[in-house]
């Protein structure tokens, strides 16, 4: 089920109901239930390979907590289950790839090799795996106790409102919170509705027009000139953000409805002044959950500059193949880690300017966002394209098709409707927009909201556009 | 609580009022964005048509070369010059979309009678769970009687079947495996995938018994478009039914035309138990429709030939001016029972050129031995037609007579030569109408004759009677020597 279908708009309010009718003990089941039914929407028999991962982590737990004096067999379990949950990730993600690499480079070297292998994706894999890691690693650790309840330890996994693509949860928050009393009260729903109303907004209406366009000049960037290429690259890195960053919203108010508090994954990504700091605001989950899990464990920033830079380079490389088994994403990870490090090499061998006017300090300031969204965006192309072919061809026409090629009009409402994710965006700067609409006079709260609800309804694109981050 | 509730108070009202904002300023741009076919209904009610045909690309015409180009339904107005008509046609449309553009006809129209196109494959799976589908459904969202925004968010939420192709395809393989096929006969292949993969299996061999591979996939193409048995719960079914229920409210005409399949095709490649299947279909429609008060169903299933057939590697309703025509003139023919005084017979000939119908059933034996026969100078044989398809029904009252098909041809009027076709091997029905089909080829020793006949032919005690007599000419279109049965 997606959130953007009529499907979600009548099953939410029934679980909710739902959620608030029935007494505590009896929650746990409705909401695994429910999320049993949002999972299974799209391919059902894949919640066995949930189902597995499940078992296998939650048996972990227990045993990992029961030898906790035993260090070796404790450490045993914590690897029993890490290669549990990554062989079913490494099957169903990556096999196909490893397979083909395979394939490939056995034709280079004239052998006679053709084997295939066909595996569907099921949805949300990549991000369930790394809650369910970080649930086992917590517990090694002592940062959290086993769960001994099957259930709240299954729902733990499957909340439906982040089980497709996160926000990545840790059990210190989330697992916490499903055990407490929720009672019902309006600023939940409130800001749920406020929550969803402006993921919705933003996927449905920003994401979905700027997406036409983009997959518009993506399919045949050679017959755009460079313009429309430039401008299909700016705008899918306001679609992808805007198709995320609407997701995770639209997950958040949905928990916030039955008054569970998920994990921001964005904070005005696009303004960062370099690309460390991009990294702490855009999908801040993955984020953490690749500094705490690898990149702290590596040695952090706790080591010499060569040894920093090879540990960047780890996390980034596995970022990229999280994203997807493809040499574009790995390609792609590699890119933003080497630009991590020359940031930082720059920043330790070149004396910072040190501007004594505002205004200088603004524009200097200006001109580093605009560096920084340039060359994520850039970066975006290596994420976007199908192949390397693809993105070869994006690059080329971007430069060399100034005088040739047709031009991609865009349509006046998409600019309008850019813009005022633009202003959003700014306005939103280090807050929320449940939290930012909290201080606001209740005409001018009711005008955005109507304006929001019109804008969902009369002006999102009809065309459909999964989302983006599905496929990872 | 109170405080929610005030909330949701204040979110309906300002419902109503985006409705009428959106309705005032949104509505009909979106309307000719994205369901564009609502100007089919519109233009109908500008022009005042009292008569309205309702198609899809059947009635627009492929052969680009003829000199005729006009649409089935523009040669069925030339027969009422003096009314004023139109027609709504949808490429890949059926009874569902009809239904929904008939709805937006207002009730104060001048609309008397509406033409509706009935396609036996639109009640296939294949057909009914088509990829096209998710187009089709899609601009029927804002069609709905619900108020614009309410539409305009049911396509926003995207309240239609979104389905990949492989999805879809998924939907109508179930349906081929496990949808049965129940003939009154013993028949080996209970469901459309069984027959398929045995039609697969073997393959579509020539006299030699060698395997033809375009024409097995043909041959395939046919059982999986025409092997299915319409029930009452097909979906098509339920919205043709809708489209009866709202021509009776409205008090509208309703003309069924049932559109001609390619039966010459379908008998020659898969044979006839696909056309029995075929005819099983068709008279469940007749049966289901035609009793209706107000309601006439036009039955041309079997009235174009295959030479009018313009797509001859797969199954479609695009014909040539020539079947076009033909089809025309039957709904032209059932329009005249409701507007006698309109009808001009003088505007249109239908050239029907090689097709020769004897519908009549006769009862031939040892005393009266021949059936209707065609007698044929061969100076009227058409330089192209290579080969004729013989079609005919049979009834016999037991398996001891030795009937056959005859083709008798006369150099002069005394010395005449004949080849005799038996049909016993080809009916296995007794006390019941069974069907034979023969292709048969046009070749040199005939075409050297002054004339011939053809006939059916029984000389024996025994009676059999013989019905729709079906003799058609045409070219070759497939590889000489090909023999048209089923793996049966």
């Amino acid at each position: 089920m997606v959130f953007n279908s009529i499907e979600f708009v009548i099953f939410l309010p029934i679980v909710v109901l739902l959620f608030y009718l029935l007494p505590q003990k009896a929650r746990w089941f409705m909401l695994l239930a429910a999320s049993c039914v949002f999972y299974m929407w799209f391919v059902p028999r894949y919640i066995l390979i949930l189902l597995v991962t499940i078992v296998i982590d939650y048996s972990a737990g227990l045993l990992m907590e029961k030898h906790e004096n035993e260090p070796k067999k404790k450490k045993t379990f914590l690897v029993i289950s890490i290669v549990s949950t990554l062989l079913v990730l490494f099957i169903f993600k990556y096999l196909g790839f490893i397979n083909d690499n395979f394939v490939w480079l056995c034709q280079k070297l004239g052998l006679d090799v053709h084997t295939t292998v066909n595996i569907i994706l099921p949805i949300g894999l990549s991000f369930h795996t790394f809650q369910s890691m970080s649930y086992v690693i917590e517990v090694y650790r002592g940062h959290q106790k086993a769960e001994r309840h099957f259930g709240y330890y299954s729902l733990y996994v499957m909340f439906f409102p982040q089980l497709v693509t996160g926000p990545i949860e840790r059990p210190g928050n989330l697992l916490r919170q499903l055990h407490e009393h929720k009672d019902f009260r309006y600023e939940n729903i409130s800001k749920g509705m406020r929550l969803i109303l402006f993921g919705l907004f933003i996927k449905m209406v920003v994401a979905d027009h700027l997406g036409a366009y983009v997959d518009e000049v993506y399919a045949n960037p050679a017959e755009y000139n460079s313009w429309s290429v430039m401008l299909a690259m700016a705008f899918y890195s306001f679609q992808i953000y805007c198709d995320f960053f609407g997701y995770s919203t639209i997950a958040l108010g949905s928990a916030k409805l039955m008054g569970f508090d998920i994990s921001d994954n964005f904070r005005t990504p696009y303004l960062a002044k370099n690309i460390g700091e991009f990294w702490h605001r855009w999908h801040i989950s993955l984020s953490t959950w690749f500094r705490d899990y690898v990149y702290i464990p590596l040695g952090g920033s706790r080591v010499k500059f060569g040894r920093w830079a090879f540990n960047i380079m780890v996390v980034f490389v596995l970022s990229g193949i999280w994203h997807g088994a493809a040499w574009t994403f790995l390609f792609w990870g590699f890119a933003h880690g080497l630009l991590h490090i020359v940031e930082k090499a720059l920043k330790q061998h070149v004396p910072t300017l040190e501007p004594k006017s505002k205004w200088l300090s603004v524009s200097i300031d200006v001109l580093r966002i605009a560096k920084t969204f340039v060359l994520v965006t850039l970066f975006w192309v290596m994420f976007r394209a199908t192949d390397f072919a693809n993105m070869r061809d994006i690059f080329a026409a971007a430069v060399t098709n100034f005088d040739g090629g047709q031009s991609l009009a865009v349509k006046p409402e998409v600019w309008l409707y850019l813009g005022l994710f633009i202003l959003s965006d700014l306005l939103l700067f280090n807050t929320r927009f449940d939290a930012w609409c909290e201080d606001k006079p209740m005409i001018v709260r009711w005008l955005i909201y109507a304006l929001l609800i019109f804008l969902v309804i009369a002006c999102s694109s009809v065309n459909s556009f999964p989302f983006i981050y599905f496929q990872f | 609580m109170k405080k929610l509730l005030i909330r949701i108070g204040i979110v309906a009202m300002l419902l109503v009022a985006m409705n009428w904002v959106y309705s005032k300023w949104f509505y009909e741009k979106d309307l000719q964005a994205h369901s564009d076919m609502v100007n089919l209904p519109r233009q109908v009610v500008a022009d005042s048509c009292r008569i309205v045909y309702l198609g899809e690309s059947s009635n627009r015409t492929y052969g680009w070369a003829e000199s005729d180009q006009r649409k089935i339904s523009d040669m069925v107005w030339a027969y009422f010059p003096n009314l004023r008509c139109g027609d709504m046609t949808k490429d890949a449309s059926h009874a569902e979309i009809y239904y929904n553009l008939l709805k937006q006809i207002p009730k104060k129209s001048a609309v008397e009678t509406v033409v509706v196109t009935m396609n036996l494959r639109s009640f296939d799976a294949g057909w009914i769970y088509s990829n096209l589908e998710t187009p089709l459904q899609k601009q029927l969202v804002l069609l709905k009687d619900y108020p614009p925004l309410v539409n305009r968010f049911l396509l926003a939420f995207k309240a239609y079947p979104i389905r990949s192709e492989a999805e879809w395809d998924k939907i109508v393989n179930k349906h081929w495996k496990s949808d049965p096929i129940e003939f009154p006969y013993d028949f080996e292949w209970k469901t459309t995938n069984q027959w398929d993969m045995a039609m697969n299996r073997h393959g579509f061999v020539d006299v030699h018994g060698n395997y033809d591979q375009d024409l097995t996939i043909l041959a395939c193409h046919y059982i999986k478009a025409y092997a299915f048995q319409i029930k009452d719960d097909n979906p098509r079914i339920k919205d043709f039914d809708a489209i009866v229920d709202l021509c009776q409210k409205r008090g509208w005409n309703l003309i069924f035309n049932l559109l001609p399949e390619n039966v010459d095709k379908a008998n020659e490649l898969v044979g006839k138990d696909l056309i029995f299947l075929m005819k099983m279909n068709r008279d469940y429609l007749v049966k289901r429709y035609g009793a209706l008060e107000h309601v006439t169903v036009v039955d041309n299933l079997n009235l174009v030939r295959d030479v009018n057939f313009i797509d001859q590697n797969w199954t479609t309703e695009h014909y040539y001016a020539e079947g076009r025509h033909i089809v025309a003139r039957r709904i032209a023919l059932a329009l005249k029972e409701l507007y006698p005084d309109a009808f001009d017979d003088t505007c249109s000939v239908v050239a029907d050129d090689g097709h020769f119908y004897f519908r009549d059933a006769i009862s031939i034996d040892a005393a009266q031995p021949y059936s209707y026969t065609l007698d044929m100078p061969t100076a009227d044989l058409h330089p192209d037609w290579e080969k004729v398809n013989v079609e005919f029904e049979v009834c016999q009252k037991d398996r001891s007579h030795e009937a056959v098909l005859a083709v008798q041809w006369y150099d002069s009027e005394e010395n005449s030569n004949a080849i005799y076709y038996p049909i016993q091997d080809k009916i296995t029905a007794v006390g019941q109408w069974d069907f034979v089909t023969f292709t048969l080829p046009v070749d040199s020793v005939l075409r050297s004759a002054r004339h011939f006949k053809i006939f059916v032919y029984n000389p024996f005690a025994a009676p059999v009677s013989v019905k729709g007599l079906d003799i058609s000419f045409r070219p070759a279109y497939m590889k000489t020597g090909v023999k048209g049965e089923s793996d049966r």
